[in-house]
């Protein structure tokens, strides 16, 4: 079975038909349907820093670079004031994503443990500072985007763009495929070296794999899958700024990935659905939120040793 | 008994900066034989085993496997000419089953790693295999179970079947006996008796009757340098022998 724990079952069933329904309990209440988008847009960056942290044990902080690529990878290649097709377009940036990931992954991964992390967060602000100081690119205050994408495949036109509500659902069924295509990674022939790696690189190596391509391949998958949601994000708002490039970007993803249990894939929806709305109701509380959501996640994290999705787990599965 | 070795070392050298770990060492290792290799502790043994498989690089000298010089590949590509090495210290996949731990081995050299799509349990012939591996080494009772809840004995064989299930040519053997009762090591020298009719194998180990009992050819080995090299009787009455284990001299304990 794909969903292989009962909890990963549970969730799906529950938390994606709740997802569909939910813009008909929001009666069309803008503010909050873009919020829950933006949420699901993290979700998918989350889910995709998941599978690099907690299924191939590749710890990065960059993961960021990313996420921002997505966007001004767009900025760079499309026409300024002429609507591009959304799915051609979707290609591109993974396929120049994943180019670029396999030329940072080459170099970055010939380390590893606390040394990556540090090559990874030197890529990331490399590109931060590259694209801050570009005039090309606005600089600080980032570019514009005066023309959404049309979504439309062989003439039919699914999504509006410009409609909420639409861009809602196009988000949702990006994290479903999103979750559905990293399951079937992992219970794939390819996700048992990478579940063996993990768990033991030398002696994967000397059963006769090249371990360093194997961790290529998962670093240049998740990387495209990154600048996928920051491609969602940008044409959410419609404009790219360096932000979305800062080291905090990846760590309040990693944050995330940690809270809903890392590793298990679903979790991140957890974790960023969970840390958003912790982040929306004290935000909205206290000018100090932050003190007080770094208390809350701190405790969450001592008593949920393996994240919210290892406590459901805990609760929901049979044991041995 | 063929002459043509299957696997061969030339002045095999490994320095660590000033130190020698291993100087010099010319063997040749046969197919369908045990070679025993012995010697007190730092003698160089598992640092020639390191360098068979290719863990190490040598600092100067060649290993020559099947005729070919293969010194220079990289460590994995050793695996993949059938060199499989066991570990000193107990080396698997601890939360894996013991079937899956042997899946890994078999799916390297049966293909489809760079199947993304398909199940990794939609494979029949490779499970096979993997369970083949395990009955070999007497473990097919605990094929489902996870490899950290097996015995520490049961975990060494288990570290010998990942190695069959590579189908390799050569097994190098880092101590498979360390640490274990009699009637475990036992039940390893019966499944070594067996796998040396297929086989070439090197044994390091430290256990002495069972190195004797089981080598078709014996090195010995003292402060990284070889030392004598023949049939059991051979070594066991070679004075030099003697002296490097007992110490020289007439000392009196």
């Amino acid at each position: 079975m794909l969903f292989n724990t009962r909890t990963e079952r549970y969730f799906v069933w529950v938390f994606f038909p709740l997802a569909l329904l939910m813009p008909l309990f929001l009666e069309q209440n803008t503010f909050y349907v873009s919020k829950l988008t933006t949420v699901m847009i993290f979700a998918i960056f989350v889910m995709s820093l998941d599978y690099l942290v907690g299924r191939c044990g590749l710890i990065t902080l960059g993961h960021a670079m990313f996420y921002g690529l997505g966007g001004y990878i767009f900025v760079m290649i499309a026409p300024e004031y002429e609507a591009v097709n959304f799915w051609v377009y979707t290609f591109y940036i993974c396929a120049i994503a994943a180019v670029v990931a396999l030329v940072i992954g080459f170099l970055v991964l010939r380390t590893s443990g606390i040394y990556m992390i540090m090559i990874t967060l030197a890529f990331a602000q490399m590109t931060y500072y590259y694209f801050s100081d570009s005039l090309d690119f606005g600089g600080n205050d980032g570019v514009f985007i005066y023309v959404k994408p049309d979504t439309s495949i062989f003439g039919l036109s699914l999504f509006d763009l410009d409609n909420p509500t639409h861009f809602y659902y196009l988000c949702l069924l990006s994290l479903f495929n999103t979750l559905f295509f990293f399951r079937l990674v992992i219970r794939s022939r390819f996700g048992r070296v990478i579940d063996s790696i993990q768990e033991n690189p030398g002696r994967t190596t000397a059963l006769g794999y090249n371990v360093f391509i194997f961790r290529l391949i998962a670093y240049t998958l998740a990387s495209a899958l990154g600048a996928y949601a920051g491609y969602l994000f940008t044409l959410q708002y419609g404009f790219v700024n360096p932000s979305m490039l800062a080291w905090t970007t990846s760590g309040s993803a990693l944050v995330m990935s940690i809270l809903g249990g890392i590793g298990t894939i679903y979790g991140a929806i957890l974790g960023a659905v969970v840390y958003e709305g912790l982040h929306f109701s004290l935000e909205h509380l206290t000018e100090h939120w932050l003190l007080f959501m770094g208390a809350l996640i701190i405790l969450m994290v001592i008593l949920f040793k393996n994240g919210i999705a290892g406590y459901l787990e805990k609760l929901l599965e049979r044991r041995a | 008994m063929n002459n043509n070795p299957i696997l061969e070392t030339e002045g095999l050298c490994k320095y660590w900066g000033g130190l020698k770990a291993l100087d010099d060492i010319s063997l040749r290792f046969h197919d369908r034989e045990l070679h025993g290799i012995v010697g007190p502790n730092g003698a160089g043994k598992s640092t020639l085993l390191n360098l068979l498989c290719g863990h190490y690089k040598p600092t100067s000298g060649k290993i020559v496997h099947k005729g070919e010089p293969i010194d220079a590949i990289k460590p994995y590509a050793f695996a993949r000419r059938g060199i499989g090495r066991s570990f000193q210290k107990t080396n698997i996949y601890p939360s894996a089953t013991c079937l899956e731990n042997c899946c890994v081995a078999v799916q390297r050299r049966m293909g489809g790693s760079f199947d993304f799509l398909r199940s990794r349990h939609r494979q029949q012939v490779l499970e096979e295999i993997a369970s083949d591996a395990l009955n070999k080494v007497g473990l097919s009772a605990r094929r489902d179970q996870i490899a950290a809840h097996i015995s520490y004995g049961e975990q060494r064989q288990l570290e010998i079947a990942m190695v069959l299930a590579t189908s390799p040519c050569v097994l190098l053997l880092d101590e498979p006996m360390a640490g274990m009762g009699h009637e475990e090591s036992q039940l390893i020298i019966e499944l070594l008796k067996q796998l040396k009719q297929e086989y070439c194998i090197v044994l390091v180990e430290h256990d002495m009757d069972a190195v004797f009992e089981l080598s078709d050819k014996l090195t010995v080995m003292v402060d990284g340098q070889h030392l004598t090299t023949g049939t059991v009787d051979q070594v066991r009455d070679d004075p030099r022998v003697r002296e490097a284990y007992l110490g020289q001299g007439d000392e009196v304990y």
